[in-house]
């Protein structure tokens, strides 16, 4: 307990003595740590985005009069991308387009003869899966023609696949450069004090003792900077969403606003500076130590 | 406790030899001159002693304890147990007289109110009350001396090196200084210092070491500077 206070004492004087350098290294931990909290919540969402709308990916494949209905939807079930698969008769897909045309299906009755073939509509699981198995379904000669939202999902799992390639890279980017500048940050502490060290530790105090503070120096450094960096995103991430909900209404249930997984998300955040910069001071700390207090 | 040398070299890079084959024993309470002319190798001698230095040939013993073999988390706790005054006197630039004295006992886990007492208490034996405040670049030769005296007085060691501890110090002055080293002598502190001063050494006929480059040339019971 008395070496604890004193091991803050002597932290608090690294960290006042440096304090340009620490703000410096404070402010970059911040902002690099603001960019990775805020590409990881962007590509939360593009992937919460993606399922949702993954979830409702059909395709309308209309088939051709006087083929066998039962076979070709026993093919097509076949294929192993195929999710659910689900047929209508001439007269049921008339039924379903009046109720979705309400008070203008009076329209209908004038075409006489109903004229919509049997038709499946096929679902799958994922957006890449599309494209292949339109491609499939197209070359059936059963098949009459094939609807689905092709630039659409096209885009879509372009995007998904760009955003996780992006976030990947910078929260690369952001971890490196926030351990970078820390434990240079925390080597210009040290080499500013070898001769300190060197003293103390001649005169009987432990390794452990006089290194302990330029850890906390930087655990601390990176800590504050992952408080700034998660108010940050407090301030940016809830207005950013607000934005989007109040222009992209369509997007509004699949955004993630929920203060609570927002919270959480932060607090994990704050974790992973703090551990950042424990880990980062820890080896920096070490190899200094050792190579000064090894004797000649 | 009892210093052991057998055979001991130091060779610094590239090849200076400081030390030539050196064995000598010194007792617990004993009271050792190390002399000799400047990079005769007596600052190398005590420094092997704290275990900054290791040797390049032959073993130096603490009480029983090789020290080339100690264990790397024994050597604080070998090093409080020994008051050291190095000839550079050593002290942190940054901290005042009174912080640089306190930090060996702080970084030892001794509660605050021990610490000043003990502090105080040593700061005013070598007579710098009024200058406990001020940085070691404030102080003159002679005071930086004594705030390093203090500080190796601070832990009550029982084995005290220094290295030409009066220096840089005045007559009156050193022979305070003496006076210190002579009290811990008596209470069975063993005492190692390395000294250019023949009057002092003349004054009080104890052990002398005397090195020429290197080797050990004279081991007297109560020797005097030139014999
Ligand atoms: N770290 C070192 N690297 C290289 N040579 C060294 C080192 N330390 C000491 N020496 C050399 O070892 C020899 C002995 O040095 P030492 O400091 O022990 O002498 P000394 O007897 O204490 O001299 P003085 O009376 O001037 O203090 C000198 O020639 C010196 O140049
Ligand atoms: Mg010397």
């Amino acid at each position: 307990m008395t070496t604890f206070k004193y091991v803050l004492r002597d932290m608090g004087r690294l960290v006042v003595n440096h304090w340009i350098l620490g703000m410096l290294t404070l402010i970059t931990a911040a902002v690099m740590l603001w960019i990775l909290g805020i590409t990881t919540l962007f590509s939360l969402n593009v992937e919460n985005l993606l399922s949702r709308l993954e979830s409702e990916l059909t395709i309308q494949a209309y088939v051709k009069k006087g083929s066998d209905v039962e076979r070709v939807s026993q093919q097509i079930q076949a294929l192993e991308s195929v999710y659910s698969l689900k047929a209508y008769s001439p007269a049921e897909s008339l039924s379903r387009l009046q109720e979705k045309m309400g008070s203008q299906s009076r329209a209908l009755d004038l075409m006489g003869d109903n004229p919509i073939p049997w038709n499946f509509e096929i679902h799958v699981k994922e957006a890449g899966q599309v494209e292949p198995l339109v491609s499939r379904l197209t070359a059936m000669p059963e098949i009459e023609d094939v609807v689905y939202a092709g630039m659409v999902v096209r885009r879509i799992s372009a995007l998904s696949k760009v955003a996780s390639h992006v976030a990947l890279i910078m929260f690369v980017l952001s971890v490196v450069i926030t351990a970078l500048v820390v434990y240079n940050t925390i080597h210009i502490s040290l080499y500013s004090r070898r001769e300190e060290i060197g003293i103390m530790y001649l005169v009987g105090a432990t390794r452990t003792y006089i290194a302990t503070p330029f850890v906390l120096e930087g655990t601390l450094l990176a800590f504050l900077g992952a408080l700034v960096a998660v108010g940050g995103i407090v301030l940016t991430y809830f207005p950013g969403i607000a934005l989007l909900q109040a222009n992209l209404p369509f997007l509004s249930s699949s955004l993630i606003g929920d203060t609570h997984i927002i919270g959480r998300f932060c607090f994990l955040l704050a974790g992973f500076g703090a551990t950042l910069g424990w880990v980062c001071s820890y080896i920096v700390v070490a190899r200094f130590m050792h190579s000064v207090t090894r004797p000649e | 406790m009892k210093i052991v040398f057998s055979g001991v070299s130091k060779v610094f890079d590239p090849d200076i030899v400081a030390l030539r084959d050196i064995t000598l024993k010194i007792n617990k309470g004993e009271f050792v001159y190390v002399i000799g002319a400047t990079g005769s190798g007596k600052s190398t001698l005590l420094r092997l002693i704290t275990r900054e230095l290791l040797p390049s040939r032959g073993m130096v013993a603490v009480g029983s304890v090789d020290l080339r073999g100690m264990r790397r988390a024994d050597i604080p706790y070998y090093r409080r147990d020994v008051g050291l005054v190095a000839q550079d006197f050593k002290l942190i630039p940054t901290l005042t007289v009174y912080e640089n004295i306190a930090f060996v006992m702080e970084a030892m886990a001794v509660p605050s109110k021990i610490v000043s007492y003990r502090t105080n208490e040593v700061i005013e034996q070598v007579g710098l009350w009024r200058r406990r405040f001020m940085k070691p670049a404030q102080l003159s030769g002679g005071e930086q001396q004594r705030v390093a005296i203090a500080r190796a007085l601070a832990n009550s060691p029982s084995l005290f090196i220094a290295d030409e501890p009066t220096g840089n110090l005045d007559y009156r002055t050193a022979a305070d200084v003496m006076k210190i080293l002579f009290a811990i002598n008596a209470a069975g502190v063993t005492v190692v210092m390395s000294t250019h001063n023949q009057n002092i050494v003349n004054a009080s006929r104890q052990r002398v070491i005397e090195l020429a480059e290197g080797r050990l040339v004279r081991d007297e019971a109560s020797g005097g500077y030139f014999d």
